[in-house]
């Protein structure tokens, strides 16, 4: 058998599975529908995905440590209304504006860490709470303050911010393609090749391993949560900056589909495994539903809702396979024995 | 003896405070305590409650059920859109087919978990998007009205002056309490949460009990369902968005474990009695609905924070 076939198989990635799926959905769509497949088209895929990809790669620290995060959604909410609030209200320049926020999202991602590292509460019960708990405060400020009852943004330099196209006439690049690969790629190299990404590896596979080699167990998940929460802020920002307008419920609901992205890039659960190319690509599996679904509506009748289903079903497979790949290994492995 | 005193004490902590709630809130309000508050207040919980009951025993079988909002929406349009139709089935079959809609997602969780051996977070995760995809491709994102008398006598018809659904809690309730407590199955349930492995050595048939649970954690979820269709009159895909959030927090609040053995069916509702009168009371007491959020986020932290320095205590001692 040929050597890749046989890793695409027997290995434990599901990131080579994961690229094969997403080029036969395009495939798929652009047979389908006449005007999916242009340049027009993925950049509108592009720049719907955004808040949820930096979303997902905030999720994905939090959950190589073997914790999670479910308050992420509402930290975006809040850096939501707070950037409008600064902007509106304090006036605050861009560069200020951006850097309190995501100031003000590691503070929340700290005390998310703190809970979960120093008293040692379960992570899910932590976020649970903490979701509530910030988007109750958002909700606070978007209607306690008089300004904040209209959160339309209309200035040029912010709205740049998440709009810019390189080069600006021909519309190539958008600038939140920039923001995702400097991210990613930021945070692979730090992932794999320094020594604090390796120990993030090291906790999530074993946590009384990684302490007895002599790395400091809860610094290393603390830090995560505020990494988590930087990067929520941030997308928080370039949301605001997309839609021009900060409201109290943006990000409600939006967490499990970032957990459903994370985990259907074959991110671990438990922690230790998972790649970042695998989150990317999940990302990308679910914006290009998302968009194709709407396409497909305009062509034939069937409903543009089916895209949750979809979503369901392929999370469900994508696991499945993985779960009955990983159990028919070891019994290969014991037969050989 | 020790252990049971412990037991006793964690549930009277919970129930004292429930009633230092009461307290505040009958000084803070002088509607909160008549009879007309206490009976939506209490009926209000009850649908919420029939999930939480059920989640229970899921939590201390160390699993987790995030369908269950998922459920409750595809139960609500099943229903409503079966009822719209020109020549509706009889109302009986309406009602068997939204409870076997639990059930079946519920048999779908089940074999994931048991057979394919996924973890119940991803499994109910994917659960939940299919069954909230589907309730909106069903009603295709529309609300669909049903004025029904069963589904109206279920939700807001009473007996002896005591509201349907308070009595579906208490009689889920008592069953389960009974199940859990006192039978074999119940044993069986936290023998699995304590060490999966030791017990099936024991020869409890793991994956049985686990199908049992996630089955019937889909038909509570339909039932809960069918008392919302009862209470709005109407079947939508976004019923339920969220549910699954506040029963996880009840059922945390009264004192099961996410780590699985540990947990009680009185503590559970004394965690749905405090999330409701904390809710309902400060309401009623003009706080607006956007701090209670505020409230429940800190009282879940603050319980969970009280039982893991309880434990260290415990364990220290």
């Amino acid at each position: 058998m040929k050597v890749w076939l046989k890793k695409l198989i027997y290995s434990d990635d599901i990131v080579g599975a994961l690229g094969i799926f997403l080029v036969l959905l395009v495939v798929f769509f652009s047979v389908m529908t006449p005007h999916f497949f242009s340049l027009m088209n993925f950049n509108s895929i592009i720049g719907n995905i955004p808040a949820m990809a930096i979303l997902c790669l905030g999720l994905t620290f939090v959950v190589l440590v073997g914790d999670l995060d479910l308050s992420l959604g509402s930290i975006l909410g809040i850096t939501a209304i707070l950037a409008v609030f600064f902007f509106k209200v304090m006036h605050f320049p861009l560069w200020l504006n951006l850097v309190s926020c995501v100031i003000i999202g590691g503070i929340f991602g700290a005390f998310n860490g703190a809970i979960v590292t120093k008293i040692g509460i379960n992570s899910i019960i932590t976020t649970l709470g903490t979701m509530a708990l910030i988007r109750g405060l958002t909700y606070w400020i978007a209607m306690d303050v008089d300004a904040m009852q209209v959160g339309r943004i209309t200035d040029p330099a912010f709205l740049n911010f998440g709009r810019y196209y390189f080069p600006e006439k021909s519309r190539l690049i958008p600038i939140t393609l920039v923001y995702l690969v400097i991210l990613y790629g930021a945070s692979a190299l730090f992932l794999n090749h320094t020594s604090f990404g390796r120990q993030i590896y090291a906790v999530g596979s074993n946590e009384a391993t990684a302490r007895l080699a002599g790395i400091n167990v809860k610094r290393v998940r603390f830090v995560c949560f505020i990494i988590a929460g930087m990067l929520s802020a941030f997308g928080g920002l370039v949301l605001v900056a997309q839609l021009g307008l900060g409201e109290a419920y943006t990000g409600q609901n939006m967490i499990l589909e970032v957990v459903t992205a994370v985990v259907l890039g074959g991110v671990l659960l438990t922690g230790g495994k998972g790649r970042l190319t695998g989150v990317i690509i999940a990302v990308l599996i679910l914006g290009v539903i998302r968009n194709g679904m709407v396409h497909l509506e305009q062509v034939t009748d069937i409903s543009f809702y089916w895209r949750d289903v979809a979503k369901g079903v392929i999370l469900l497979l994508a696991i499945g396979l993985y779960s009955v790949r990983k159990s028919f290994n070891a019994k290969r492995l014991r037969t050989r024995q | 003896m020790k252990i049971i005193g412990n037991k006793i004490t964690t549930n009277m902590s919970l129930f004292a405070f429930l009633g230092f709630l009461i307290i505040v809130f009958s000084f803070t309000s002088e509607h909160f305590l008549g009879i007309y508050n206490i009976t939506s207040l209490l009926t209000n919980i009850s649908y919420s409650g029939i999930a939480a009951i059920v989640l229970t025993l899921i939590i201390i079988s160390r699993g987790l059920d995030i369908s269950i909002g998922g459920v409750i929406g595809l139960t609500t349009v099943v229903i409503a859109t079966l009822y719209s139709q020109s020549d509706p089935l009889p109302v009986w079959l309406i009602l068997i087919i939204g409870l076997s809609t639990g059930a079946l997602v519920g048999l779908l969780n089940g074999w994931c978990i048991t057979v394919l051996n996924m973890d119940p977070i991803i499994t109910t995760l994917g659960a939940m998007a299919i069954t909230r995809g589907l309730a909106y491709v069903i009603s295709d994102s529309q609300s669909i009205l049903m004025f029904e008398d069963t589904t109206d006598f279920i939700s807001n018809g009473t007996i002896l002056f005591i509201p349907i659904p308070i009595i579906l809690f208490l009689i889920t309730a008592l069953i389960f309490s009974i199940i859990l407590h006192k039978s074999k199955f119940g044993r069986a349930v936290y023998a699995i949460g304590a060490n999966e492995t030791s017990a099936s050595l024991s020869g409890i048939s793991v994956k049985k009990v686990k199908m049992i649970l996630y089955v019937l954690s889909g038909l509570a979820a339909s039932i809960s369902g069918i008392i919302l269709v009862g209470q709005t009159s109407v079947g939508m895909p976004q019923h339920g968005i969220g549910t699954e959030l506040e029963v996880i927090t009840a059922v945390l609040l009264g004192g099961t474990a996410l780590s699985g053995g540990k947990g009680t069916i009185y503590g559970t509702i004394a965690g749905v009695l405090i999330l409701g009168v904390l809710f309902n009371g400060l309401t009623i007491s003009g706080v607006r609905y956007v701090h209670l959020q505020i409230f429940q986020g800190i009282l879940l932290l603050a319980a969970v924070a009280t039982y893991e320095i309880k434990t260290r205590n415990e364990v220290a001692t």
